[in-house]
């Protein structure tokens, strides 16, 4: 896999320079995916994927262009320089585009495991099956599988630039997600459960099973409750869909453009001191480790609140040359298809020292919020969030009654200093990780 | 690629035991160019192509697909795919291929591609200007301008042979608008199965000002009111409501799997007698339009559900091959790296008879809805939400103050059964919807409508949201 690519690479720069450009980079992406689907036990959906292109990024006479193509002959490549030289001629100048130059060291990590590909397919299969038969047994409740997922994937980044970064990494991934139904008295309810490591051998597919049962099951009968201000806790799965709209106000892309109700802050103390949130693109083991981000800067770990104190935003190099700050490794690219932007690698809040059960302990009236509807509506500019949820009731300090179809709303700034605790349980979902927390007060309407 | 490369394809997907085997080539050309901070920032053209070669046994369907497109990797492709049928092979009859009959036709006045960027660009700092000259009050402007052109040729064992050029062209505005310490945020966008025509059809400076005066116009809102109470949705706010509350109950891959509140219900009343429901992939210049899906069905008109009867689902090949039944031409993708499911095209209520401002006059007190952003809907359950992005209140049977921050949430069946009177209007948004990780091209719409009661996720009755 990738073969070739370095002097793929070196082709596309030397067609740059003949053609004018100042400034070129390269980004090859080659990657393999492996998905299986079960349902019932048989085998209902398999796919293979294989996929590799090529994003060439310019910055000629200080505007930037770009341009990608996944068909990677000699005749594709000369297109690809032109349109990339041709897009850059109707941008901007803009004096803070720059290429990022090599670094004498970047993280060692591992990111690559060697042994979910020597796995069989059968044995991923029976993977996705023991987390079906683990679900369907939790409970006789359990009848209907909407699918048991099994997933691997491995791929090639290689990142050449004509200022003399030359880097490549193999990275890996393997998981499985389950979502079943629970039945009774004419009530559904959907539970899942997911696991994603950098490790095969790390995948316990009768936990993912198991859990997503659980979930289905405790929300049979279901109903709505009245409305009112309650404390809310929120389950380390609920806090990382917040996440999601968050890590928005802690980028430095939106800071620069007055979209973020974080700027101007830093320094200050802008969420409970009960809050640690980072970003560490070295953690070890975690899905959104790597050595570089997609412009080739290092990764690194970047503490975005201490003890509820603002203590950085998340930098590409162009929004770190142009705050006078370091790139924080942050410049994100998923695809070849796109231009490095300010994303997360491994985000997550640090873990308290309260057990999830403690936590609900002093409640007298509150709610456990297990899932929420409509997260991709909050407003991550004002900070504004309405959103359906369901969860269970909590009377005094026992989770009690589940609860289906209530909305909850805030101001994510409100959200970040109402946490008054958090639990000891932090999870990873993927490139997210949150442990339990509670909220003081939010105001949850309902019948 | 040609017919007797495809041909040559299928022969080998189907050596391995498959009933069905189809592979489906796309070459896609796209522009993105966006505007921030009144300059163009980026502007990013690429060429995608790859294959995705399906196979069908029993009710397994085995994948796989590439973009190393030559007919050594294709035939590498194939025999993986049809290897996963695992049976001895069957005697083969030769493939007569044959084009379905389009029901409707998508003339691209002027294509993107014979657009210069320059032309593209005008239209974006158009828009930008006009969204920022509306008010003083307007902060930030993001504009971004789209369009596709996707190529596709799809070929399967049963015969039929499809190719098609698709063209899309979009554009849309976010725009800020701050006062004091308050923020917020207003978005419009058009987009059609046309080209470059969009935008002579559609002054793209009268989108910058629509954005911009709907953001300022939530700088005076006040909180939306918590709990429930009756909602009007206007004919202006599009179709998130039945796309979400209706629509993903009644694709059909759900349906089968016992996914979907709505499965079993065919023959039933499952809405208020005034409701009919229809999913057509044949309006013209419609964002969801399609001539023919992407398993080479033509677009067609599906009436889902008439007078308050489920009649019925969306269906793609495999879903309707299970029940021996033909297709209603809603098997879409969103690329070659993916397989086609049930997915919806536009969807709408049809229109009735009421005067929509009667409607409102009769409802007295409650939420108007004026426009929607985004939604989800958990099929199994029913349970909804949308986002209300322009709402008011209805005090005294007039529209009154306008309310911000609210999510309306609900049960899909419950409310179609709460549905009084339907008005005479209809407006279509546009939207990418999502599904399996799938995003594809879609639009819905609805007449005005009275709903009983809906739960509304405001924090007005409860606390004060001033201080932000």
């Amino acid at each position: 896999m990738g073969t070739g690519f370095d002097s793929i690479a070196e082709q596309v720069l030397g067609m740059a320079k003949t053609k004018g450009s100042l400034q070129a980079e390269v980004f090859l992406l080659d990657s393999q995916e492996l998905t299986i689907e079960v349902a019932e036990k048989r085998l209902e959906n398999l796919k293979l994927a294989q996929e590799r292109g090529l994003g060439l990024r310019i910055v000629d006479n200080r505007r930037l262009g770009y341009a990608f193509t996944a068909d990677l002959s000699p005749g594709s490549l000369e297109k690809v320089v032109d349109s990339a030289l041709h897009n850059a001629q109707m941008v901007e100048q803009d004096p803070f585009w720059e290429l990022p130059r090599p670094c004498d060291t970047y993280p060692e990590l591992v990111t690559f495991d060697e042994k979910t590909f020597d796995a069989p397919i059968e044995n991923k299969m029976e993977l996705a099956r023991q987390m079906e038969t683990a679900a369907r047994s939790y409970d006789k409740r359990v009848t209907i599988t909407e699918k048991a997922v099994y997933q691997d994937s491995k791929y090639r980044v290689l990142i050449y630039n004509n200022r003399g970064v030359q880097v490549n990494y193999r990275g890996s991934y393997c998981g499985g997600y389950i979502v079943v139904v629970g039945q009774e008295n004419g009530d559904s309810q959907t539970g899942f459960g997911m696991q994603f490591e950098l490790f095969y051998h790390n995948l316990d597919p009768a936990k993912i099973g198991q859990e997503a049962g659980r979930k289905a099951i405790r929300m049979l009968g279901a109903q709505r409750i009245p409305s009112g201000v309650m404390p809310v806790v929120l389950d380390p799965h609920s806090v990382t869909s917040f996440m999601g709209v968050l890590q928005f106000a802690f980028s430095a892309e939106a800071v620069l453009k007055g979209k973020s109700f974080l700027q101007g802050l830093e320094g200050q103390t802008v969420a409970s001191p009960l809050l640690t949130l980072v970003d560490d693109g070295t953690l070890d083991g975690g899905l959104g480790s790597s050595p570089f981000d997609g412009e080739g800067n290092p990764t690194s770990e970047t503490m975005l609140l201490q003890n509820g104190k603002l203590s950085g935003f998340l930098h590409n190099g162009y929004t770190a040359k142009k705050m006078g700050a370091c790139s924080t490794g942050n410049g994100v690219r998923n695809s070849y298809k796109m231009l490095p932007e300010v994303g997360t690698t491994n985000l997550y809040i640090k873990k308290g020292d309260l057990d999830p059960q403690e936590i609900l302990q002093d409640i007298e009236r509150g709610l456990l919020i297990t899932d929420v509807m409509g997260i991709h509506t909050a407003n991550p500019i004002s900070g504004d969030f309405s959103i359906g949820a369901s969860g269970i009731l909590i009377e005094n300090g026992r989770l009690t009654s589940p609860v289906k179809g209530v909305a909850v709303a805030g101001n994510l700034r409100n959200f970040l200093q109402d946490i008054d605790a958090v639990g000891n349980d932090l999870t990873f979902f993927a490139g997210k990780g949150a442990p339990t927390l509670r909220l003081k007060s939010l105001a949850v309407s309902g019948a | 690629m040609n017919k007797k490369e495809m041909a040559e394809i299928l022969k080998k997907a189907l050596g391995y035991g498959a009933e069905f085997a189809e592979v489906f080539w796309e070459h896609k050309e796209t522009t993105a160019i966006g505007c921030e901070e009144n300059k163009i920032e980026r502007i990013n053209s690429g060429i995608d192509e790859g294959v995705g070669v399906r196979v069908i046994y029993g009710d397994s369907t085995a994948y796989a697909f590439t973009n190393e497109v030559t007919l050594e990797r294709l035939l590498e492709v194939a025999e993986i795919a049809g290897q996963a049928a695992q049976q001895k092979s069957p005697p083969q009859s030769p493939l007569d291929f044959t084009t379905p009959k389009p029901q409707a036709e998508f003339p691209v006045l002027i294509s993107p591609a014979d657009v210069d960027v320059e032309k593209k660009v005008q239209v974006i700092m158009d828009a930008n200007e006009a969204a920022r000259q509306t008010d003083p009050r307007v902060r930030q402007v993001s504009v971004s301008y789209g369009d596709v052109r996707q190529n596709v040729l799809i070929a399967n064992s049963e015969g039929v042979y499809v190719e098609d050029l698709r063209t899309r062209t979009r554009l849309s505005v976010n725009a800020i608008a701050v006062e004091g310490s308050v923020v917020q945020t207003g978005f419009h966008s058009v987009g059609q199965v046309t080209g470059f025509e969009l935008l002579r059809e559609n002054d793209p400076a009268e989108i910058g000002r629509k954005a911009a005066q709907r953001a300022v116009l939530m700088l005076s809102a006040k909180c939306a009111p918590s709990g429930k109470m009756p909602v009007v949705m206007a004919g202006s706010a599009g179709g998130t409501m039945v796309h979400e509350a209706c629509g993903h109950g009644l694709e059909a891959d759900l349906v089968q799997k016992h996914l979907s509140v709505y499965g079993g219900k065919k023959g039933q009343m499952v809405a208020s007698p005034e409701i009919s429901v229809l999913d057509d992939g044949t309006l013209p210049k419609r964002f969801g339009s399609i001539r023919y899906d992407d398993e080479g069905c033509p677009g067609q008109k599906t009436v889902l559900i008439n007078k308050g009867v489920l009649e019925e689902y969306l269906y793609d090949y495999q879903t309707a091959r299970r029940e021996k039944r033909a297709s209603t031409g809603n098997g879409r993708r969103e690329s070659y790296q993916m397989r086609p499911i049930p997915r919806m095209r536009n969807t709408y209520i049809k229109p009735g008879k009421a005067d929509p401002e009667k409607i409102i006059r009769e409802t007295g007190e409650g939420l108007l809805v004026t426009a929607m952003g985004g939604g989800q809907v958990n099929t199994t359950t029913g349970d909804y939400v949308f986002e209300v992005a322009e709402g008011y209140l209805i005090e005294d049977g007039k529209v009154k103050r306008p309310v911000r921050g609210a999510t309306l949430t609900g049960n899909g069946p419950e409310t179609l059964r709460m549905i009084g009177q339907v008005g005479n209007d209809l407006g279509f948004t546009i939207g990418i919807c999502g599904k399996e990780g799938q995003g594809v091209p879609v639009s819905d719409a609805q007449p005005t409508i009275a709903i009983k009661e809906l739960i509304i996720g405001g924090t007005g009755n409860i606390r004060t949201c001033q201080k932000r």
